[in-house]
């Protein structure tokens, strides 16, 4: 592997969104992520085993003509690139003994089961630190590993509304909203992947591993904390302000004439001067309403309904591309399909096609940092299921065929049901 | 470490270093730092997001526009170990510091540039912010509901997740200058559009399997998110199939918890008119933390909408010591987003002022004497 984490290697149990993206991160950044997933018990985002498979994912570019319904989940396959997967059931001490064999080979671990579910397998933090006294833990759990919410189960879509989140998210005049799919999920794996670097980081410094404790819910809390520190400071509880700046006016989305939308936004003098002559409304420089931010901002109905009225003339992008040249602040909204298809992230190298074996070959986000002499780069698809069991097995364990052959046929590995 | 970024990303990358231990300098120009303009104020007109992002460093005012200033900056830089900047490529070319000459003079330095569009690229010139990123990296259309306009996630969150990529980036590329021969630092190129759409991408790569973009919901029920309850708002967002049985259970829903095609959430989603209004109808009756505490009590999951001031008051948070004011004092901040076991993170000092450090900032990180530092400080070159 390439990029700067090149050299170490995880162990990781992450599943879901939150975990496997802390670790896809890791995999993108050049560390070897082997993704440990339970036997017989699939990562939740590979889905049910039997969930039908739609007819465009069969019809696919590059397609296989056989599909497992668990190798042509897109959930799983957008978040665990650069990763190899190996399958044990961890129910058994077979599959437990192989996963401790496996620790002392791995720099850390990973994941993001309810915190006492690693107890109950017997490979906890302590666990662990005997087989391997340096080695690294990180969990990625819904409230944190203590507390009196500690065993409390939750998801992105619970962690939203209670970490103040949905509280923020949501039009003015209406009621809190989730986001349109579970950001709380995203913003763990970031902070998630902050914590392993910062982790590795004082290994090599001291010597010393450690736990690494992530609690989604303050993950969460603290990329909205200048509302909680807001509350602390003056007492206010900010509400929903939809797509409005707490100080800059116009800040807003817009309906245009080919039934897009455009995103555009004054924080200076000079840009709201500029998008006034683009728009043609040069009386809207004398209009003492709009004289300056604060007076916009005072009268920042009257302002939307000027700007929209406006803007519902104009096409999107040539009026998105007007504005940007100009120094103004906008952007046409994308829906998914226009973002894969966007030429400036293809000329930057972040969207990339990938091609995976059952699914075929589909566009998707890539790395989201350039590394001038360490380049990283996109090595590997999303794994299948069980993928390199035998291949990561013999390679540290120096497993052999029969041996193998044998975990197989006893059903401590296999991909897909258990039989 | 020195800061000279402008922006809430580089200013949040700069608080995670400082976090964890980094000895940051602040360098702003004579207007202050940007985020110090930004509302809301408390009542001696500290910004609040100024205080958030700027805490746990040292600032020194310099004039970049002063050859003077811009010497004693470039000095700061050639001895420190990181500098984050969020210039676009273009204004650096202009006044400098460039990565290239300065990477090839101090080898060792990591550079970490956080702009809007990345510094390279047909966008790179152009301004972005919060709300564009939101626009470009698919979050708007995907938000909200489909008969209303796309909508931003609230608040800073291009920002704070650029700037949390950039801080692991950055830690990446020490570990890297440390591990790979020959040992040398480098640049690194984050965009905020980049790191959104990255959060992004389950809901790109689901819109490309199934050849349709994901919508915006067209209607707020159960199945997607918070819906009223008797005193406020509740999320029954239902993963694992005991989930759904439990909690149909407890709203005394006993045919829905028994009947087996709920168990799975495909179904359900793709069969939510069925049930939805019979299971908001029991939700209404419910306050929103009996209702937690009694699935809780289940390991269901569960989420009642808090906001700023219940989340303050929140025991948990409080038994986890998740606020905690600054070491030299202040209000209490929000902790760190994760605890480090052997290296918890430290927050020592609130934002600065502006120049509240800057003799000791052009000592310690620029290397100059006290007849230099008096000397820009009488010229104005630095306050």
């Amino acid at each position: 592997m390439t990029g700067p984490l090149s050299g170490y290697r995880g162990i990781v149990l992450t599943q879901a969104w939150a975990g496997s993206y802390a670790t896809q991160l890791l995999g993108m950044l050049g560390a070897e992520i082997i993704q440990v997933e339970f036997h017989g018990r699939p990562d939740s985002w590979r889905g049910s085993y039997d969930r039908p498979i739609p007819e465009t994912v069969q019809n696919a570019p590059g397609a296989a003509s056989e599909q497992h319904p668990w190798n042509v989940q897109p959930n799983y396959n957008s978040v665990n690139l650069n990763k190899q997967c190996i399958t044990l059931d961890l129910t058994t001490p077979d599959g437990i003994e192989i996963f401790k064999r496996l620790v002392p080979v791995a720099d850390l671990v990973a994941e993001n089961f309810a915190p006492r579910v690693l107890g109950n397998l017997g490979i906890d933090y302590e666990s662990l630190r005997e087989i391997k006294p340096d080695i690294i833990l990180c969990s990625l759990s819904a409230f944190g590993n203590n507390g009196s919410w500690r065993d409390v189960p939750g998801i992105g879509g619970t962690i939203e509304p209670i970490s103040g989140m949905s509280s923020l998210l949501g039009y003015e005049d209406g009621s809190p909203l989730n986001s349109g799919q579970m950001y709380p999920d995203a913003a763990a794996g970031l902070n998630g992947f902050a914590g392993i670097v910062t982790a590795l980081m004082h290994r090599e410094m001291t010597g010393e591993g450690q736990y690494v404790d992530l609690s989604m819910q303050e993950s969460s809390i603290a990329f909205i904390g200048d509302a909680l520190l807001e509350e602390r400071m003056t007492g206010n509880v900010r509400g929903r302000l939809g797509n409005r700046h707490m100080t800059f006016a116009p800040h807003g989305i817009y309906s245009t004439s080919d039934d897009s939308w455009i995103a555009l936004a004054a924080e200076s003098q000079g840009q709201w001067s500029a998008l006034c002559r683009i728009a043609d409304h040069e009386e809207w420089l004398s209009d003492p309403r709009f004289a300056d931010n604060a007076t916009r901002k005072t009268n920042e109905d009257a302002l939307d309904a000027q700007i929209s009225a406006w803007a519902a003339g104009q096409e999107r992008d040539a009026l998105a591309a007007l504005l940007s040249n100009s120094g103004v602040i906008a952007a046409p909204v994308l829906d998914a399909i226009e973002l894969a298809a966007d030429e400036a992230l293809r000329e930057r190298g972040f969207i990339v096609n990938v091609e995976h074996p059952e699914a075929g070959g589909h566009p998707q986000s890539g790395i989201p940092a350039q590394f001038s002499n360490t380049p990283a780069t996109i090595q590997r698809h999303a794994p299948l299921q069980g993928q390199h069991t035998q291949d990561v097995l013999h390679r540290l364990l120096n497993i052999d065929e029969p041996e193998y052959r044998d975990l197989f046929d006893r059903g401590v590995t296999g991909a897909g049901p258990s039989t | 470490m020195v800061d000279l970024s402008t922006s809430v990303s580089g200013a949040w990358c700069a608080r995670m270093l400082a976090d964890f231990g980094a000895d940051v300098a602040l360098f702003e120009g004579s207007d202050g730092h940007p985020t110090r303009a930004l509302a809301p104020f408390d009542d001696a007109d500290n910004s609040v997001i100024a205080e958030y992002v700027l805490a746990n460093r040292r600032s020194a005012v310099v004039d970049v526009e002063q050859a003077d200033g811009r010497a004693a900056i470039r000095s700061a830089i050639e001895r420190a170990d990181v500098l984050v900047i969020n210039k676009s490529s273009a204004d650096l070319a202009t006044h400098g510091p460039d990565h290239a000459s300065l990477l090839q003079q101090k080898p060792g330095l990591i550079m970490c540039s956080i702009t809007p569009h990345g510094s390279t690229g047909p966008r790179s010139e152009h301004p972005g912010n919060d709300l564009t990123a939101a626009a470009l990296s698919g979050w708007a259309s995907i938000n909200g509901l489909a008969d209303r306009p796309p909508l931003k996630p609230s608040g800073l969150q291009a920002s704070y997740c650029a700037g949390t990529m950039a801080y692991g980036s950055i830690v990446a590329a020490l570990l890297s200058r440390h591990n790979q021969p020959p040992h040398q630092g480098q640049f690194i190129d984050i965009s905020e559009i980049e790191v959104m759409a990255s959060t992004f991408s389950p809901a790109l790569l689901n819109s490309q399997y199934l050849g349709e973009p994901q919508a915006r919901q067209t209607k707020v029920d159960m199945s997607t998110g918070p819906v009223p309850v008797n005193d406020g708002h509740f999320a029954l967002t239902i993963s694992r199939p005991h989930f759904w049985r439990d909690a149909m259970n407890v709203l005394g829903l006993d045919d829905l918890a028994d009947d087996p095609r709920w168990a799975t959430s495909w179904y359900r989603k793709e069969h939510s008119e069925e049930y939805v209004h019979r299971a908001q109808a029991e939700l209404a009756k419910w306050n929103k933390m009996d209702l937690f505490d009694t699935l809780a009590a289940l390991r269901v999951i569960a989420g009642p909408v808090l906001e700023t001031d219940e989340l303050a008051d929140n025991e948990h948070l409080r038994d986890r010591r998740f606020f905690r004011s600054p070491d030299e004092g202040g209000p209490e901040f929000p902790g760190t987003a994760f605890k480090m076991g052997a290296s918890p993170s430290q927050l020592v000092k609130r934002a600065p002022k502006p120049g509240e450090h800057s003799v000791e900032i052009l000592r310690e990180f620029a290397g100059l004497d006290e007849a230099d530092i008096d000397a820009l400080i009488a010229s104005g070159v630095a306050r």
